[in-house]
């Protein structure tokens, strides 16, 4: 019977700790380092917060809302420019068109990561125009008014981008 | 010495209320039927996404793929893990993926709940640290609520598991009913979940609060000229009526920065819980975002308060009325196939007559003898396929049988004499069974 209430006790006790000790997680991953206290409690916290994937800003659509399409371009044997919109072909109700559109930014914001191998898959993918190299664009946009949309214009729009070549990746010779 | 005996007391005093408020604040009596929404909607949502990334699965987590593996290495923390990190031959993705996905609809469905969803958690938070690059909002959110749920008691009710217990307890006495589980735990963990989505939305509004664009009331707009939101009908309105972006982006920090702090009082919960999802209709309708948006509105499914859910049942079971089926006790097959039957009835709608002992004043014996009758409130009986046929949508436990039931012309004519086939050969059935199962007990003249 002592045992049983002891066992009781015990089992409240490490519920305790776990419910506050998660609830502690789940507060500091978001929170802001600026402060020494949110600093020292992440470092206690940070390999669980890592382990179990809890480690996430909820800030969604925040800051910044930023808008930006990648394209590229192959150059084949012949030396002719062949141009792509990847993201015109996927389906708005599918998961991959945010699959690729997430890879489609790591590539942008981050070429030196990601350029080389997309380049290389892209290569392969298009092998029937004997490809020498693709170029990686990205189509930032720019600021887009009320006006201009009841003006009949599209944010994608030339005068709406700023374009910059993003890498070169050379195709490995076939 | 009565200054330390009061200052004692005083302190037993204060640490006894403190103890009563923290054990009330997570650890009260409640069942798991909240949690098992959130179960059952993310476990469907994860099998649905996962599904159709079965053409992709070498591209988004293969080692030839988008993310090749030493990139992945060389940025990952050491704490982050997946089991992708340790395959070698493809066999080895194809697999893991068939069986993440068997596991998704065991917990869906509620199916050995209890170690399918680790399966799950494993899968998603492997999934996501292959290639980090394609994770986004659903995928914190999904790893949050699996977590939550892997600790949690689910699996109770509005399941398989349910059902699978239920039946061993009427195996051995029909009319016997399980009681419906609840536990301190469960309670725990419901509160738990409701944190999370409040968090999500406490740090989703000052994220927003701390942003130009949200202040000046413009993201709305920002959002649909976007590429990836693109929709020239929605920007054709918006921009004719500039005031609808305004209230669409103020509308949208209100409801986050209220949710937190107003979702908890009973009062105003059901219109925070409305507002919350229609909030995610609207990501869903609007941007595309339906697998986010579902997932959100599962979390959400934690404030469903149980009461609510209780008071639905008993409305459900009022309009439909009180359906009796009538069968024969002395037929072993029968009574067990009642057992397999009753277990998917949660709501309790149906009573059950044994006509060998109990023999019914609307039903004769001799129509008995040729077929299983359901006695509807009116006083009307229908006989076996008709009887089942009647009872499958109105018994939301069994609403899966429904296509089976009514493909047009296809469920009478198979069906039909499908039943009645087994109604004039359930003896031999049931003696079938019987020498197949020696260990089983006979059910029979219950």
């Amino acid at each position: 019977m002592i045992w049983y209430r002891w066992r009781q006790r015990l089992t409240y006790l490490v519920m305790s700790a776990f419910v506050a000790w998660h609830t502690l997680a789940m507060v500091i991953a978001p929170a802001p380092d600026s402060s020494v206290l949110v600093r020292t409690l992440r470092a206690a916290l940070q390999p669980y917060l890592t382990f179990f994937r809890l480690d996430n800003p909820w800030n969604f659509f925040a800051p910044t809302i930023g808008g930006a399409q990648l394209r590229y371009s192959l150059e084949d044997a012949a030396g002719a420019q062949h141009s792509f919109t990847p993201t015109e072909q996927l389906n708005w109700f599918h998961p991959d068109y945010l699959w690729f559109r997430d890879w489609h930014s790591a590539i942008a914001d981050d070429p030196e990561l990601y350029a080389d191998r997309a380049g290389a898959l892209l290569c392969r993918k298009h092998a029937a125009l004997r490809p020498v190299s693709i170029t990686f664009v990205q189509y930032e946009q720019r600021s887009f008014t009320p006006a201009d949309q009841l003006s009949g214009k599209h944010p994608m729009d030339p005068e709406f981008v700023r374009v910059n070549t993003v890498k070169t990746v050379q195709c490995p010779a076939p | 010495m009565s200054g330390p005996v009061t200052l004692t007391r005083f302190a037993r005093d204060r640490f006894a209320g403190l103890s009563r408020a923290w054990s009330q604040v997570w650890f009260q009596d409640s069942p798991t039927s909240p949690l098992e929404l959130t179960r059952i909607g993310v476990g469907g949502a994860l099998l649905l996404h996962y599904a159709l990334a079965i053409p992709h699965l070498f591209d988004l987590w293969g080692d030839a793929g988008w993310m090749p593996r030493d990139v992945v290495l060389g940025i990952r923390d050491p704490w982050m893990q997946s089991v992708f990190y340790y395959f070698g031959a493809p066999w080895e993705w194809v697999a893991f993926h068939g069986l993440f996905l068997l596991c998704c609809a065991a917990l869906m469905v509620g199916w050995r709940t209890s170690w399918v969803k680790w399966i799950v958690l494993v899968g998603q938070i492997s999934y996501d640290y292959r290639n980090p690059t394609l994770t986004y909002g659903v995928d914190w959110i999904a790893a949050s609520l699996l977590f939550i749920l892997c600790v949690a008691p689910v699996g109770r009710a509005l399941s398989l598991d349910r059902v699978r217990a239920v039946r061993a307890v009427k195996v051995r006495e029909l009319d016997a009913r399980l009681p419906p589980y609840s536990s301190a735990w469960a309670g725990a963990c419901t509160r738990l979940m409701q944190i999370q989505m409040a968090v999500a939305f406490f740090y989703s509004a000052i994220s927003k609060l701390g942003a130009g664009i949200w202040w000046s009331g413009d993201a709305v707009w920002t959002v649909f000229t976007v590429d990836g939101y693109y929709n020239r009908i929605i920007l054709d309105a918006l921009a004719s009526h500039y005031w609808l972006v305004n209230l669409a982006t103020y509308g949208t920090i209100l409801i986050e920065i209220a949710f937190p702090f107003l979702i908890w009082q009973r009062s105003t919960r059901p219109y925070l819980l409305a507002a919350a999802i229609f909030l995610h209709l609207q990501f869903a309708l609007l941007m595309g975002l339906f697998y986010f948006s579902f997932v959100m509105i599962m979390g959400h499914m934690s404030f469903v308060r149980p009461e609510w859910l209780t008071r639905l049942g008993a409305a459900w079971k009022r309009a439909i009325g009180e359906m009796e089926m009538i069968y024969d006790g002395r037929c072993g097959f029968c009574v067990r196939s009642m057992v397999w039957f009753l277990a998917f009835d949660g709501l309790g709608q149906i009573k059950t007559r044994n006509f060998r002992t109990d023999p019914s004043p609307i039903v004769t014996d001799a129509q008995m003898e040729k077929a299983l009758y359901l006695v509807l409130p009116d006083g009307r009986a229908l006989p076996g396929f008709e009887a089942y046929r009647y009872v499958v949508p109105r018994v939301p436990g069994l609403w899966w049988q429904v296509p089976l039931f009514y493909v047009p012309l296809l469920s009478r004519l198979v069906g039909r004499p499908l039943y009645n086939w087994i109604a004039s050969h359930r003896s031999l059935l049931s003696s079938m069974e019987a020498a197949l199962s020696p260990g089983h007990r006979d059910n029979s003249e219950r």
